[in-house]
């Protein structure tokens, strides 16, 4: 046997074995790929896309905020520094660069009803606007999930096993609380500014500014919001129906922060037609930790409620 | 068969008054019991569905759904033209009228419950005034501006009385939250509502209520002089609105008896950089429109027809079980009455054995004897149940002046209070029918004995 022939039998031997590596890594992305793991490469399936990639965000909403330099004094705001804040703690509400999973606590109270307490897991991705919540406790509703996925939303019943089609008006479990108060904030889309005041609220000195929904499809007409300056925090919301009257009153009475972002873990949702009848939603183990992207599929709700 | 037949069937009949009047009575007293089951299920049909109907909103529905600036479809449109076809397409409808309703939330107090609202023009809709029962008020109070008209059982739940305030929240036909007062003006008795919680306000009031202009409306009821062509009048009206270039199709919306007013989305599948509520947030897909699969350009009105049988699924169900009582029960009565009729026929063959042979020597045919016993079997049958019948139309009517208590378990199915009472010529007709066919049945084999008898032998024994 000569030289040249070994040579290029090892030569071949290094080429079948770089190939078959090659071959072996593309198996292995494309297998991560098809179970929706992350593709490696620091590219996660919550924090990809970059800062414009948000869903049905306008452009520049995330951008604009950043540079945006407001007054001083909180008497010197004018509408549009309002909205600039409104935005602000829309975007510092939420999670943009990555996911958020959390446990909820519902307490509810009722005066009809009486005090039933809700236990639920909650996993966001904000980017997406999408959410998944599984209830973890009464034992007899364990199981029972929410989606909110491409614009549309379902509820989930192990039981009957059947998706049914929601909103994010509607109200959840018959509380104070709707489906919109588990998603993302983003009151500086849907509302202009019409009039703005200072104030104080307990112990904080607040700017208060009174909205205006910007189309007929926002089910909330007119809000009021309650924004604490310094800390550039929402401290209450009143919501109020078409013909002024006070539908809601939310109080954010404790916020976390996580990152950039500023969580409001306990959150207290008063009827404002009936004030006996409110709720009291808190947020423990908050973790932006990576979900993988079958989390906010169909399939998964149905698997992890069984 | 002959006539010679049938006058030896008629003397036979005559000839023994006792025994004639006993059978006859049995049959006729089945034909009685057969025409008043089916005479009740019948009218009990017809009221509930009247019931239903009347809370629905009408026989055929009409309802309008606009495209919104975001591609959203709004329960409203404003086209007068589709009142004027639908009322001259079919020339059987009793009243046509516009409907707005709201599912909503009825505040008093603490206390708050959940129902169906529904805006009526108190002028145009006179079948209300006739159908519904006040418990409590009166109609010109009804009819008064910002006024409504609840159930018994929800007055009763919150301890409203006439002249109470109450609030109610409920979402505008493009999907904001809205609250608004009313003045409780009248309690209906609510018992012949199947369970269907619903309150009644002026229709002026609620598309107000509803943020709707004056000239808009959500649905059109069509109230038909006939129940029972619903079905034939949706096909009809459907097809002269497609005929006149407007877009139509059948079949209930999913969550219409909700009264979801207003969020049936279009499946834009576009979110508006300017509403925090996306399109496709706002409801389930419309006429298998999926979502992200069509876009509708703002202003588009689409037209679903419906009919009172399709949104009343459940209480067809229910009837289904009465009919199906009534059925076992008409069908155990046609067996006594087989029995019986069978056993006085066997009797009646010992009792003419030697007429029977006499018969047969001076020229009758075995089919000759046979002939005259069927004959005798139709004509006690077929007269006692003639009769039974006859007897059952006044005892029916005269139960249906009998009143009940409506809020017992049969309420939904009574008439202020009544049981209706209506039998169709049809089903007289086939309980005509029945009886005569199982007669003939029941005396099939005694005759067939009867004509087998040996003319020597019969004379030889009964000697």
């Amino acid at each position: 046997m000569d030289i040249s022939n070994i040579e290029k039998r090892l030569l071949n031997a290094r080429l079948t074995s770089k190939l078959s590596i090659v071959l072996f890594g593309l198996v292995l992305v494309l297998g991560a790929r098809a179970q929706g793991a992350p593709s490696g490469g620091g590219s996660h399936g919550g924090g990809a896309g970059g800062m414009m990639g948000g869903i049905g965000l306008p452009l520049n909403f995330l951008q604009a905020d950043k540079d945006y330099k407001f007054p001083d004094d909180i008497n010197k705001y004018t509408a549009n520094d309002f909205l600039m804040l409104v935005r602000r703690t829309d975007i510092r509400s939420s999670f943009y660069n990555s996911d958020m999973s959390a446990t909820i606590s519902m307490v509810n109270v009722s005066p009809d009803r009486g005090t039933f307490v809700i236990k639920q897991q909650i996993f966001r991705r904000d980017k997406d606007d999408a959410l998944l919540m599984i209830i973890t406790e009464p034992e007899s509703r364990k199981g029972q999930g929410m989606l909110r996925v491409d614009n549309n939303m379902w509820r989930y019943d192990p039981t009957s096993r059947k998706f049914t089609h929601t909103t994010l008006k509607e109200t959840y479990e018959n509380s104070t609380v709707t489906n919109n108060d588990f998603r993302r904030w983003q009151r500086s889309i849907d509302y202009s500014v019409e009039k703005i005041s200072t104030g104080t609220l307990g112990n904080y000195k607040v700017i208060i500014g009174e909205l205006k929904a910007n189309n007929d499809e926002v089910p909330f007409p007119y809000i009021k919001m309650y924004i604490e300056a310094d800390r550039k925090i929402v401290l209450k919301v009143e919501e109020y129906s078409l013909s002024m009257k006070l539908l809601r009153t939310a109080y954010y009475t404790q916020y976390v922060q996580i990152g950039d972002s500023f969580v409001p873990t306990v959150q207290i949702f008063q009827d404002g037609l009936i004030p006996e009848k409110r709720s009291q939603v808190t947020y423990t183990d908050i973790s932006t930790k990576p979900l993988p992207d079958y989390y906010f599929t169909k399939e998964y709700l149905e698997r992890v409620s069984q | 068969m002959r006539l010679i037949h049938l006058k030896l069937a008629a003397r036979n009949v005559r000839r023994q008054p006792h025994r004639t009047i006993a059978l006859g009575g049995a049959v006729a007293f089945s034909a009685l019991v057969m025409t008043l089951i089916s005479g009740f299920v019948n009218g009990m049909d017809s009221a509930i569905q009247d019931n239903v109907t009347l809370y629905a909103g009408g026989h055929v529905l009409v309802s309008g759904y606009t495209a919104s600036w975001s591609g959203r479809l709004q329960n409203r449109f404003a086209d007068e033209a589709v009142v004027d076809i639908v009322r001259n397409a079919y020339p059987d409808i009793r009243t046509v009228s516009p409907i707005s309703q709201a599912r909503a939330t009825v505040v008093f107090g603490s206390r708050e419950v959940q129902l169906t609202l529904r805006g009526i023009d108190w002028a145009k809709d006179q079948l209300y005034h006739d159908s519904l029962i006040l418990s409590k008020g009166d109609w010109n109070g009804v009819a008064s501006s910002r006024s409504m008209l609840m159930s018994a059982q929800t007055a009763s739940r919150f301890g409203l009385s006439i002249g109470d305030q109450v609030m109610v929240r409920l979402t505008t036909a493009s999907g904001q939250e809205n609250i608004t007062d009313y003045k409780v003006a009248g309690i209906y008795d609510d018992s012949a509502a199947g369970g269907m919680n619903s309150a009644f306000v002026s229709f002026v009031d609620l598309s107000a209520d509803l943020n709707m202009k004056s000239n808009e409306q959500q649905e059109i009821g069509v109230f038909l002089r006939n129940s029972t062509d619903a079905e034939k009048a949706a096909q009809i009206i459907t097809k002269a609105l497609a005929a006149k270039g407007y877009t139509v199709s059948r079949g209930a919306m999913p969550n219409a008896s909700a009264g979801n007013t207003a969020d049936i989305n279009a499946g834009t599948g576009l979110e508006s950089a300017g509403s925090g509520q996306s399109a496709a947030d706002s409801g389930p897909g419309y006429a298998g429109l999926s979502p992200r699969s069509h876009q509708l350009a703002p202003g588009t009105v689409v037209y679903r027809i419906s009919t009172v049988q399709e949104l009343a699924g459940e209480i067809g169900s229910a009837l289904g079980s009465i009919r199906w009582i009534g059925y076992a029960i008409f069908i155990l009565m046609l067996i006594v009455s087989a029995t019986g009729i069978s056993n006085s026929y066997r009797m009646v063959l010992l009792e003419r054995t030697k007429e029977i042979g006499m018969l047969r020597c001076i020229g009758y045919k075995r089919r000759d004897v046979f002939s005259s016993f069927i004959a005798e079997g139709i004509l006690l049958a077929g007269g006692a149940a003639l009769v039974g019948v006859v007897l059952a139309l006044p005892l029916g009517f005269g139960i249906g002046l009998v009143p009940f208590n409506p809020h017992g378990d049969f309420g939904a199915a009574l008439v202020q209070g009544h049981l209706r009472f209506a039998p169709s010529l049809g089903q007289i007709l086939l309980v005509l029918a029945f009886v005569t066919i199982v007669a003939i049945a029941a005396v099939f084999l005694p005759a067939r004995k009867a004509a087998e008898i040996v003319p020597v032998e019969a004379l030889r024994k009964t000697a």
